[in-house]
């Protein structure tokens, strides 16, 4: 039996101009469940929060708010007050919700006193009781909220939401502000409250949740993009917001470098047509412009992980798609002379994908086939087996001009500048020349995409250097130009094998910031080809070990790093310098194999 | 906190949705203040148009009840009372003028100064500002008017003396306020010395309080001025509303006859629409120097 | 005088004097050496007001006017009691020795001690300040939270507009207007003076009566010059009060309209507010010389104009040394309450 049912909510501030703060919002709180809606701030949180106190003044609500089989919207406000604290109390984000002016013993006895009608003495012996349930000293009941560090402040505002006992407890960041030490023990205390009551959790702070709630919803520009069980939604996102959320997020243990969402903050503004994401999303098509997305079933037969609880998600193309997925991919050389050839697998039977918006690297030692592989998803050179989709349609069998198109947004940074850039062109033509041969705009057109594209990549963007020579330019300038000859056509996926070899470092630091700046900025795929695993681990969001042709690991680089499971991945690491480490840590968060 | 620092001079209007008609109902504040304020300026320069007597003129018999002649009739001596009302929105303006200015050029400098240098001037200037706040004001007025000799620009003087510490906090509070934020320091980070900061960035933001202190201060030194003319500590050469009550009062058949309806009307509704038509402009000012006091603090979906 | 209470609040209004030095010891001390340095500039500048003009400071003092009440025996005395003949460093220390040890010396034109002058008007001030700062206080608080609660409404529209025009009318004009409707119009209430002149009381019942009558006109006339001031002040602060998020935890709480408004809304505007009060207070001698002028109610307002009037100089200096002594007497109480009752507040609220 669902505690809380919220159906359909909507309520838009009626300023000027209006506010849309939430959107079509429904879940559900079971009794003596816990769940969680993440989001950042302007996400709608706290608008969901207060409107289930009825404290949302000055706004048009839409929907339903069922608590315990009565509808709370249609309430007027003398049984509102039933509800309010009795059984649905709310532990305020800001501690400028506590009264500067009142002792906090007398904030915490009034609901009793004015709400259960108590009598001073026992209700003083109640919030006596809630102030040591929180951990706070027991003289806080004689203090002033001025004389309370922030913490505590925080602790108080806890109290006083638990003083009545309510059914259902809402917190707004119960998180926020504090410093490591109090929110640890706050979340220890959230942990012990829950076993007694229901929690609904507005947090943007994802490692809070850990253990606390059991379902998860994502709020974005006041609507559900995504809920599913916290583990599952949490460890292996579906909506590309989520994901690039989660990917947002510090962790202590994370070697890569963060990386924001492209893109602007949404303005609550301005009304959603078609899906919230779609300005900054990496996979949108056009019909995520215009057509209302809502929160649909993750196709059958993928997760449950165990809860029963199936995920939504509310994306049209049904979440996070791959640009590339390859699948038994077979590859097999023959050497030697004539009459005696030998077959030599390169690649062997390999399952892999690239999704929008993500950098996968690829790692393995000399002679592993990473390049192999990285020209085979291509379709730069040709796989004696297995299939390769583009977007879902099957790359290896097209022809013609579906080809070409495909070819338009793959591309591939070759390894050696030297060797990709032929010394008798000049930089213009070079660049110019995927236009060309894509048939792109006029020759005019084509100078000024070059002159563009020299300027992503940092070159000088004049028309001496369009003139110049590729053999005058240094190794540096080189891969740059290559850079941008890539760029050019605006792919989704670009495969870089071994981008930085032969660069100095500190030219090398400068690409891989600036691929790293252009992969985000553009919201291209990207497939890093290397065997450098520093550079990867940097600025991979998935890796793939391969050995003798095969994949033998995947995971994401802290996890790699501290619990590596395949010797191959175990040399690599200590040859690039990693402590030994043995055995096979614990804790593996399972392959995202959809 | 904020709410202590509100003004007594207040929000007349706080809309309780939009921002449309409280700009509007603005608006109307500062319209019907000007308008007030501008028929007592018209008043007070037609004033030969308006009336041909002169105030101390005998027009006519005392205590005449309203006539053609006498549109408000004549007082105690035979005094045409319109003559004395019309007259005596001149030294209300002009004791408005004086002391309005007074009072604002030494409570901002205090004020500017003050907040701008900070440091040990502030604190000596704050404390002076604060023992001059623990006066008697009214007594010292009384006091220092009797020995420095009842004139009007006299009275001005007085009053810039004794009455400019608000001003001196309210402009310190905003200079401090603006001296905080970061496109000031950006501005001197990019080298601006005093002035140019001053000129860019201070004195636009202050301008409008400054204005509104002006009229609060004008608005002080009216009500003043007519007290002590009321009190006969008045400038003896001049007319003013508060001597026409004054002479009224003293008269001893007053409330005898029906002299007070013609004598007493008059000025008090002068003297009390000329101090609304300044509170009115005042608070239109006020509204627009600090947008925040008349629009509740609209909740946005966080 | 309603215009005084107003720049007496932007001290109150702003925090008590010296809050800025630490501790709360500390922090009174500087606030009583401000106070004692006021009452010593005050007392100073009654001194060397009348020396700073050119000639003797009794011919300042010799209005033609009033020069009749001067007999030479009066000037002899006088001249004896400032030590004319001194320099002027001697007279000014002999001064301030007179102010310390209260000795006022005697009234020329009153022909009667001056303590004796001072202590027979004093509490007939205080009585109808003090009735007056209640009333035009606990009405203001009441309406200005209601106005303040119901802001926008039409109840509050008018109130806001009633009291902006209430605080542009001085109070002498109102005091005024109360005279005239009382004296002329309804002749029902005694309009001059603090009780009916030869009566003959028959139990003290009766006299207290007649004293309440006398009151009620000045005592109204100052609550309604009071009020509009702070019924503006009221209602901003509560508004202030009502955009806070406490607000929102109050009716969160479910708490009722009633705790809500006053205690949580109300009860951040009441210390300044508070404040305000005791402030003004301080300025209650010297603030109601108008209406005592006006019904020439037998207070410390009208013994001031009388001592102007007859330039009666010992008289004035020892009413000056009392108006400073009341300010600072209030302003110090308001400091302790303030120091008392302040509960960190500056830490806890958001700026």
């Amino acid at each position: 039996m669902n505690m809380l049912q919220v159906e359909d909510l909507s309520i838009t501030y009626r300023s000027d101009p209006p506010v849309y703060a939430v959107d079509g919002v429904s879940f559900a709180v079971e009794a003596g469940g816990a769940m969680a809606l993440i989001g950042e701030s302007g996400s709608g949180k706290s608008t969901v929060a207060r409107s289930l106190l009825g404290l949302v003044d000055r706004a048009d609500l839409g929907g339903r708010i069922v608590f315990d089989g009565d509808e709370l919207q249609a309430l007027g406000p003398d049984r509102w007050r039933d509800y309010r604290w009795g059984r649905i109390g709310l532990v305020f984000q800001s501690t400028t919700a506590l009264n500067p002016v009142l002792r906090i013993g007398l904030q915490l006895t009034e609901p009793l006193v004015e709400g259960d009608g108590m009598s001073a003495a026992s209700a003083e012996a109640r919030a006596r009781a809630v102030i040591d349930l929180v951990g706070l000293d027991a003289d806080v009941y004689d203090r002033h909220p001025g004389e309370l560090s922030g913490g505590r402040r925080r602790l108080a505002l806890l109290a006083i939401a638990l003083v009545r006992d309510p059914e259902l407890l809402v917190l707004d960041e119960p998180t926020a502000g504090l410093d490591p030490v109090t929110r640890n023990d706050v979340l220890a205390l959230l942990r012990r409250l829950r076993a007694e009551r229901s929690l609904l959790v507005l947090t943007h702070d994802i490692d809070a949740l850990d253990g606390l709630v059991d379902h998860v919803g994502v709020l974005y520009r006041g609507r559900l993009i995504e809920t599913g069980a916290v583990d599952d939604v949490l460890t292996r996102p579906r909506h590309p917001y989520t994901w690039g959320l989660l990917n947002a997020h510090p962790r202590l243990r994370n070697v890569k470098d963060l990386r924001g969402i492209r893109g602007r903050p949404p303005d609550n503004t301005e009304p959603i047509i078609g899906c919230g994401f779609v300005e900054r999303c990496t996979q949108a098509v056009d019909a995520c412009r215009t057509d209302d997305v809502t929160l649909q079933p993750v196709a059958a037969g993928t997760s449950t992980n165990g809860t029963g609880k199936v995920r939504h998600v509310a994306c049209l193309r049904g979440g996070l798609v791959p640009v590339v997925r390859a699948r038994g991919l077979h590859k097999v050389y023959t050497t030697g002379p004539a009459l005696n050839r030998r077959r030599v697998v390169a690649v062997d039977d390999v399952d892999v994908e690239v999704y929008h918006g993500e950098v996968l690297g690829i790692v393995g030692a000399n002679g592993a086939a990473k390049s192999t592989l990285g020209q085979l998803l291509l379709r730069l050179i040709d796989a004696d087996g297995g299939t390769v989709e583009f977007d879902g349609d099957d790359l290896l069998s097209m022809k013609g001009a579906r080809l070409k198109s495909a070819r338009r947004r793959l591309q591939m940074l070759f390894q050696d500048p030297y060797e990709a850039l032929s010394p008798r062109l000049r930089v213009g033509d070079c660049i110019t020349e995927p236009l060309e041969v894509q048939g792109i705009g006029t020759a005019t057109e084509r100078r000024a995409a070059a002159l563009d594209a020299l300027d992503a990549v940092s070159l000088p963007a004049t028309p001496e250097f369009l003139r110049r020579h590729t053999h005058e330019l240094s190794g540096g300038q080189l891969q740059r130009v290559a850079l941008a000859r890539a760029l050019v056509l605006e792919p989704v996926l670009l495969v870089a094998d071994e981008p930085f070899e032969g660069l100095d470092p500190s030219e090398q630091a400068k690409m891989i910031q600036l691929l790293k700046s252009l992969q985000v900025e553009r919201g291209m795929a990207m497939v890093l080809v290397s065997h450098d695993l520093a550079v990867t681990l940097r600025t991979a969001d998935r890796i793939v070990v391969i050995d003798e042709g095969r994949i033998v690991e995947e995971a994401s680089g802290p996890e790699l790093l501290s619990a590596p499971q395949h010797p191959a991945t175990r040399r690599l690491l200590s040859a690039a310098g990693a402590p030994a480490i043995s055995g096979v840590a614990s804790a593996r968060i399972e392959l995202s194999q959809p | 906190m904020t709410a202590t620092s509100a003004p007594a001079t207040a929000t007349v209007t706080a809309p309780r949705a939009g921002s449309a008609g409280g700009t509007r109902r603005r608006l109307d504040s500062l319209t019907i203040g000007l308008a007030i304020v501008g028929l007592f300026v018209s008043a007070a320069l037609l004033a030969p148009v308006l009336t041909p007597y002169r105030a101390f003129e005998l027009a006519g018999r005392p205590i005449e009840p309203p006539s053609v002649e006498f549109p408000l009739g004549t007082n105690g001596v035979g005094n045409d009372i319109l003559t004395q009302v019309v007259l005596g929105a001149r030294s209300s303006l002009l004791i408005a003028l004086l002391a309005g200015l007074g009072t604002l050029v030494v409570g901002a400098t205090v004020g500017l100064v003050s907040g701008w240098r900070g440091g040990a001037l502030d604190v000596v200037l704050m404390r002076f500002t604060d023992i001059v706040l623990a006066l008697p004001r009214l007594p010292l007025l009384i006091l220092m008017g009797v020995y420095l000799g009842p004139t009007l620009v006299n009275t001005a003087l007085v009053i810039s003396l004794v009455f400019w510490p608000p001003s001196a906090r309210i402009v310190r509070s905003q200079v401090l306020s603006i001296r905080g934020r970061a496109h000031l320091r950006a501005s001197v980070g990019f080298g601006a010395g005093t002035w140019f900061s001053l000129k860019r960035h201070v004195v636009p933001e202050v301008g409008l309080i400054l204005i509104a202190s002006l009229i609060a201060s004008a608005g002080r030194a009216v009500m003043l001025e007519a007290g002590l003319a009321f009190l006969g500590l008045g400038d003896p050469s001049r007319v003013s509303w508060g001597r026409i009550l004054r002479d009224a009062l003293d008269f001893q058949a007053l409330f005898f006859t029906d002299a007070w309806s013609w004598w007493l009307v008059p000025p008090i509704v002068a003297l009390s629409l000329f101090l609304l038509g300044l509170t009115l402009v005042g608070i239109g000012f006020e509204q627009r120097a600090n947008p925040r006091l008349s629009r509740h603090s609209e909740e946005t979906g966080r | 005088m309603a215009r005084q209470p107003e720049a007496a609040g932007e001290r109150a209004a702003g925090a008590p004097l010296g809050r800025s030095s630490g501790g709360r010891v500390g922090h009174l001390t500087g606030v009583a050496a401000l106070h004692v340095v006021t009452i010593f500039v005050l007392v100073s500048l009654v001194f060397f007001l009348p020396r700073a003009l050119p000639g003797d400071p009794l011919n300042a003092l010799l209005d033609p006017e009033v020069g009749g009440t001067f007999t030479a025996e009066a000037r002899a005395e006088l001249e004896a009691h400032y030590q004319l003949d001194r320099p002027i460093g001697e007279q000014y220390v002999g001064y301030l020795g007179r102010m310390l040890t209260l000795d006022f010396g005697w009234s020329i034109s009153r022909q009667s001690p001056v303590s004796t002058l001072v202590a027979a008007r004093l509490p007939w001030t205080l009585l109808l300040m003090g009735l007056a700062l209640s009333f035009a206080g606990a009405i203001s608080w009441i309406v200005g939270t209601t106005s303040a609660w119901r802001r926008g409404s039409k109840s509050d529209r008018g109130l806001v507009a009633a009291f902006t025009l209430a605080r542009s009318v001085p109070d002498f004009a109102i005091a005024t207007v109360l005279l005239v409707v009382f004296a002329v119009l309804v002749p029902v209430l005694p309009v001059a003076g603090n009780r009916t002149v030869f009566a003959q009381y028959t139990s003290i019942w009766q006299e207290l009566g007649d004293v309440i009558a006398h009151l009620i006109l000045p005592v109204s006339a100052l609550t309604i010059g009071l009020l509009g001031s702070k019924f503006l002040l009221v209602r901003n602060s509560v508004i202030g009060s009502l955009g806070q998020e406490y607000m929102m935890l109050a009716r969160a709480k479910g708490l009722p309209t009633r705790i809500q408004k006053y205690r949580h809304a109300g009860r951040n505007a009441l210390l300044p507010f508070l404040t305000l009060l005791g402030v003004q207070f301080g300025f209650a001698v010297g603030g109601s010389i108008f209406v005592e002028e006006v019904f020439t109610y037998p207070g410390m307002g009208t013994l001031i104009l009388d001592a102007v009037d007859t330039r009666d100089y010992p008289l004035l200096e020892a009413l000056f040394l009392v108006l400073a002594a009341t300010v600072l007497v209030a302003n110090f109480a308001v400091d302790l309450i303030y120091t008392w009752l302040d509960p960190g507040v500056s830490a806890g609220t958001p700026s």
